[in-house]
């Protein structure tokens, strides 16, 4: 394959992913999709549903889970007679198509003349597909009907024709008519600017050359992403975490991870893996699946988004477990699962390449949502605050503040915008003191925000991580625990499930107080540059007590400013009790 | 005094070189030139290239000038030790930005906020949405918290609290209270830097602006100073982000408008010469040596962006002309990643150790490397090196040939691959910037300038499917002309964040008016010679509810239904639909008012005379293949002179290449015209 050739078809062939990215982001309604990139677009194998490219703008928990939903869908086509130019089919069962009811795929088939080139796909986020609760995060939902409508593999368009029926089915049973079908019609426009590019390709280079190239890049990606693999020392990783509940029934949930490396070889194995539980802490097999090379992509930013880089990998995750749900187990805590699944991986592969994999980041997605009514114009609102946190510490740095979770880039709505359109006024948002896990390289701080009610309303909590806290890695400590709290007609009260609270009515005056975990520490405290220490005794990052116990320093001065101090460290004393405590460990 | 009798002189400050433009007139070039800046003093440089152009006082009117002290201040956090003041509760609001990573893949990254957590203080005040005071301040609260602001040792202090875009009473209140306890200190309120909501984004800001102003105020009064003694004591005005100036005494309170004033600057420049030969909708392309810069101007006018990230969580919210920026410059690096598969950049050689061909120890091969071994651009006349009379050819073949043979390839066939694909990059990234915007980019003309432009635009061109490439006669210097050609510009913006509904006209009405008059009276205090005000009034509205909003044009007088009626025009330009009757929001009102200097008009077309231009030397240039390539001088081009390509033109300040199957023409003002045959 001439090798410019080659490297061209492929910024071509990503190029084309990208712009159908950004003409939906910039097309939709939602502003899930228009705010935080809540979609994807690629092209796929038409006969193995391999991702050939996909966009660098969508979101990473679609990573790999568009070729696993194009798969399923694959199959279900290829039952009712194959792809037939100018059909559309459309799926968001999530035990087929992933991640949540929200998240609706479609899938498009190419053809040149009448042979079937490829297949291109885009997901997007719809804002609510009806259920119990606006929005689709049910904490104590217990089947996925209590989650919203079921949109099986099915052809909304059939070689051309329009299946209207089904969109009227589909907007008869959702919250946000309107805002479905503009997101519905952005979502198949985007399909006409893909076909115009791959017509430019087919145009410069012939079917023949192009689908050599395809051929020859899925090739490529693999061989690029067994570099990586074959890196990692050869080896059996093993790492174990769990949720708090379910949200339904407390008892705590086990993922249980074993990697194995074997030349370029990777094997992910979750057996031992909590079976489904009964509340919404449940994802799909490719969930999970796309989850894991999500986690690699963090500790290998240059890996392709390809199917090729998927193939040295290999799965195997219990049926019916908590990551590999099936009908009809609610999976609306898909944004918490997904983090654990990260998690275990970067706990499991730390133990191979410490110098490359962080500590583990906060863990939880902690969604608050909260309802109600205007008092002026009675008119209804949902407000949803997803949660910010720490970052581990790494070979490299101190963890990062006020993170977004591995899978997502949504942010944070401004304080000062959100009391423009909520009835609720903000007491604090703020670095969480002394939550981040100690050691050389500190875990990041967790983030605190607090709201008083200026009205009746009803609030749902969706979080994790208060009985298991984000651990460090390479002697480093774990984060502080998620912390949710509300004062309700001037009482304290924490929910019995902890972070997850389903529907709580509030009036006026009551408070929401959220403090999320921080990122594990790397390294050794007793490692940590005393300069450092004092720069986060100064900052207020650690206290006295810790800086004294954990790092073990001595302070020498502790000058008072205002209501804090100003330290300084006694360096040699310093030594000394740290070579005291090392010989005691 | 008038503008016609004395000249105006611009001067574009980069990290590398510093670019001056020289015009009796204003707009005909009378001189250009490029010397090395001098980084641990810009002003010396800037004095020393109005020196070696022989520049005397008595010929200039007028200094305009483009710097890089700012964003370089930023970047290499040198900034002021400044503290700040915050409502109890939200001192970390500067740190914790709105929950992001520094990139969408890898979970580290290092953050360094410009005023650190141990320099944030808090006091309990706080005000509701409108403006409301819900827990009122304490003076003496305040007063013994500026006595903690005195140990701190800070040159500059920012006060920065929740809602005070609606009332800055409690803002101002600090700010006094601080200049009581020590005159010396520079003290910035948000509300003074910005008008707008957004706490973390007003809140960064105002912190840039601190951080910076001590800085640009010395900058501002040593390069006055130095220009006094050479006997340049004339009117110095400075290149600001929005693509307006601003006079230097005016300078040290708009310091955080001022980063990035070079890039702005080029796209003025490139606008205003797009205009004038006939073309509205323009795509700029301003390759130097690490990087392209591709901007998209819409009916003569560069579009702004609202904010602009200067680096991790360091936000600025003001109205910057929208440059987007890639990794792919003369100092590229080609490699093979790990697929096997060619690559070009982000990485660079920089300038030290740089291409190969420069001799400096380089031994990566660049996009620079390939340009010349391909004999593009001219081995024995180095632009802009003053150490080599030749570049090293022999040593960028050995570098370029070393990698292709990994692959397969021969010297010149891997020099086209790394062509190719670099040229692929920036294709890339300008189609993905008018798709962005929702532009077909096939409708607009590309202009290449900056040092490697005018080699990478016919590609680029070709690549885009763009019909008509615009270089200007001196690209290497654009910035510098842009600066020589921009208007004075002050921007202000007030949020608003109410439904029309519950909005009357008056109310509107009456913001705007006070808008103008701030405007007018910076306009008046900047002393500058002006030939009138042009003000632009636009709406920030959205439907209720909305994230997005949209930029709505309003003219002067209008009702409240007529600017629904423009939001409803603008939405469906936009969208392609309006969603009804849904209820609209105003977000923000903003005025822009431009005092036009005193100029010339503008330039006059020269007579053109249609004539087929020869060229009287010639040089093998490899097209794939070695092809005897016609070379042009530049400067010896008249107006009316056509040329077929393949063709190079070789000027002082940069090399342009035309490719075979495309005609090349001199405009009517001196512009070379390049379409696809």
């Amino acid at each position: 394959m001439d090798p410019v050739t080659l490297a061209v078809v492929r910024g071509a062939l990503d190029q084309i992913a990208d712009e159908m990215d950004l003409h939906l982001i910039r097309a939709a309604i939602s502003p899930i999709i228009s705010e935080t990139n809540d979609c994807a677009h690629g092209l796929y194998d038409a006969h193995t549903g391999e991702t050939i490219a996909q966009g660098g703008y969508g979101l990473p928990q679609f990573l790999a889970n568009m070729q696993w939903t194009v798969q399923q869908v694959i199959a279900v086509a290829t039952a009712e007679g194959g792809f037939r130019d100018g059909d559309l089919w459309m799926v968001n069962d999530p035990y087929l198509s992933g991640t949540h009811l929200n998240d609706v795929v479609l899938v498009s088939p190419v053809f040149v003349g009448d042979r079937l080139f490829a297949l291109f796909a885009n997901t997007g986020h719809w804002m609510d597909m009806g259920g119990s609760v606006p929005g689709g995060w049910a904490p104590s939902a217990t089947e996925i009907h209590q989650e919203g409508i079921i949109i099986p593999p099915l052809k909304l368009y059939d070689q051309g024709r329009y299946n209207e029926a089904v969109v009227r089915l589909i907007v008869a049973n959702v919250r946000l008519p309107e805002q479905l079908k503009g997101d519905l019609a952005a979502m198949v426009n985007v399909f006409a600017i893909g076909r115009r590019g791959l017509e430019a390709l087919f145009a410069k280079y012939g079917e023949a050359t192009l689908r050599a190239c395809i051929a020859e890049l899925m090739d490529r990606s693999e061989q690029q992403m067994r570099s990586y693999i074959a890196e990692i020392p050869d080896g059996t990783y093993t790492a174990l975490d769990w949720f708090d509940n379910d949200g339904v029934d407390d008892a705590s949930l086990q993922v249980a991870l074993a990697i194995t490396v074997a030349g370029s070889d990777l094997h992910f194995d979750f057996t031992g893996t909590a079976p489904t539980a009964r509340g919404p802490m449940n994802i799909s097999d490719g969930t999970t699946k796309s989850m894991c090379l999500v986690a690699l992509k963090h500790i290998f930013p240059g890996v392709p988004v390809n199917g090729g880089a998927f193939r040295p990998t290999r799965f195997t995750i219990p049926d019916r477990s908590i990551l590999a749900a099936q009908y009809p187990s609610p999976v609306g805590g898909t944004t918490d699962v997904v983090q654990r699944v990260v998690d275990v991986v970067f706990a499991a592969l730390a133990q191979a390449i410490p110098e490359l994999v962080p500590a583990a980041p906060f863990g939880t997605t902690g969604v608050a949502t909260v309802s109600g009514r205007h008092a002026g114009n009675g008119g209804y609102y949902v407000a949803v605050y997803p949660y910010p946190g720490g970052y581990g510490g790494s070979r490299v740095s101190d963890g990062l503040v006020n993170g977004t979770p591995p899978g997502s880039m949504a942010k944070f709505m401004s304080v000062e915008m959100s009391e423009h359109r909520y009835p609720l006024r903000f007491d604090h948002y703020a670095i969480r003191d002394d939550s981040g896990g100690a050691g050389q390289h500190r875990g990041g701080c967790g983030s605190t925000y607090g709201f008083t009610m200026l009205g009746d309303c009803v609030v749902s909590i969706l979080g994790d991580r208060v009985d298991h806290r984000p651990q460090g890695i390479e002697g480093g400590g774990a984060a502080a625990a998620n912390d949710v709290r509300f004062r309700i007609a001037g009482q304290d009260w924490v929910p019995p499930m902890r972070s997850k609270a389903d529907r709580i009515t509030l009036k006026a005056g009551d408070q929401v107080r959220m403090a999320s975990p921080g990122g594990g520490g790397y390294g050794d405290p007793l490692d940590r540059d005393l300069d450092a220490v004092v720069r986060d005794l100064d900052a207020g990052l650690v206290t006295r007590q810790v800086a004294e116990d954990s790092y073990g320093v001595v302070i020498a001065r502790a000058v008072p400013l205002g209501d804090r101090h100003r330290h300084t460290l006694d360096p040699a004393a310093s030594a000394a009790r740290r070579s005291t405590m090392r010989v005691r460990a | 005094m008038t503008a016609a009798t004395r000249g105006v002189v611009g001067i574009d400050v980069g990290g590398t070189f510093t670019d001056l433009f020289f015009s009796q007139d204003g707009l005909r070039v009378d001189r250009v030139l490029k010397v090395p800046s001098t980084p641990d003093d810009p002003s010396r440089g800037l004095v020393d290239a109005l020196e070696a152009a022989g520049i005397r006082p008595d010929d200039v009117d007028l200094i305009v000038h483009g710097t890089t002290i700012a964003t370089n201040a930023v970047i290499e956090r040198k900034g002021a030790r400044c503290a700040l003041v915050t409502t109890k509760g939200f001192r970390d609001i500067l740190e914790l930005g709105r929950r992001d990573r520094p990139a969408m893949y890898g979970m580290t990254g290092v953050q360094d906020p410009i005023i650190p957590r141990d320099l944030r203080w808090e006091i309990d005040e706080r005000l509701d949405h409108t403006g409301a005071v819900i827990r009122p301040m304490d003076d003496a609260e305040m007063r013994a918290l500026a006595l903690v602001l005195l140990e701190l040792d800070v040159e500059a202090i920012v006060v920065a609290f929740l809602h005070s875009y609606v009332n800055p009473a409690h803002e101002d209140r600090v700010r006094a209270i601080l200049l009581e306890t020590n005159a010396a200190w520079q003290v910035v309120t948000s509300s003074s830097v910005v008008r707008e909501l957004y706490e973390f984004e007003r809140t960064s800001t105002a912190c840039v602006q601190a951080y910076l102003q001590p800085l640009v105020s010395r900058y501002a009064a040593g390069l006055q100073s130095r220009l006094a003694e050479r006997g340049f004591g004339m009117h110095t005005l400075v290149m600001q982000s929005n693509g307006g100036l601003v006079p230097l005494k005016q300078l040290s309170a708009r310091a955080a408008n001022i980063v990035r004033s070079g890039p702005a600057a080029g796209v003025m420049a490139a606008a205003k010469l797009a205009a004038e030969a006939g073309f509205d909708n323009v795509i700029t392309g301003d390759m130097g040596g690490t990087s392209y810069d591709v901007a998209v101007v819409v009916g003569g006018r560069p579009r702004l962006s609202d904010e602009t990230a200067l680096d991790f969580r360091v936000s600025l919210r003001l109205p910057m002309i929208d440059v987007h920026t890639i990794g792919a410059g003369g100092g590229s690096i080609a490699y093979l990643d790990r697929g096997g598969i060619l690559q070009v950049g982000p990485r660079s050689a920089g300038a030290v150790p740089g291409p190969v061909c420069f001799g400096r120890g380089g031994t990566e091969p660049t996009v620079t490397d390939v340009n010349a071994v391909l004999s593009r651009i001219n081995a024995d006349n180095p632009i802009g090196l003053k150490h080599l009379a030749r570049l090293d050819i022999a040593g960028a073949r050995a570098a370029i040939g070393k990698l292709g043979e990994t692959i397969g390839l021969g010297v010149e066939d891997a020099a086209e691959a790394i062509l190719a694909i670099v040229n692929q990059r920036m294709a890339g990234r300008t189609r993905l910037l008018s798709v962005e915007q929702g532009h077909d980019p096939r409708d607009f003309v590309l202009v290449a300038f900056g040092g490697a432009g005018p080699l990478h635009g016919a590609a680029i061109m070709r690549e885009v499917g763009v019909r008509t490439m615009l270089i200007p006669p001196h690209p290497g210097v654009l910035c510098a002309m842009g600066c020589a050609i921009a208007d004075l510009r002050y921007d202000m913006s007030q949020t608003i964040e109410r439904r029309v509904a519950d909005l009357t006209s008056d109310e509107v009405w009456s913001v705007f008016a006070d808008q103008l008059a701030d405007g007018q009276t910076q306009a008046r205090e900047s002393e500058t010679a002006l030939d009138g005000l042009v003000v632009e009034r636009a709406a920030q509205m959205s439907y209720a509810g909305q994230i997005h909003t949209l930029r709505v044009p309003l003219e002067a007088g209008w009702s409240l239904d007529r600017m629904v009626e423009a939001f409803h025009a603008v939405y469906r330009a936009e969208y392609g639909n309006t969603l009804g009757d849904l209820p609209v929001t105003i977000c923000s009102l903003k005025t822009a008012v431009c005092g036009r200097r005193v100029t010339q008009a503008g330039r006059r077309p020269a007579a053109v005379c249609k004539a087929m231009a020869v060229a009287t030397v010639t040089r093998p240039v490899y097209f794939g293949g070695w092809v005897e390539t016609p070379i042009f001088d530049r400067a010896a081009l008249r107006p009316g002179d056509v040329f077929d390509g393949p063709a190079i033109l070789e000027q002082s300040d940069t090399t342009s290449v035309i490719e075979p199957g495309m005609r090349a023409r001199v405009d009517a003002f001196g512009n070379v015209l390049v379409e696809m045959l």
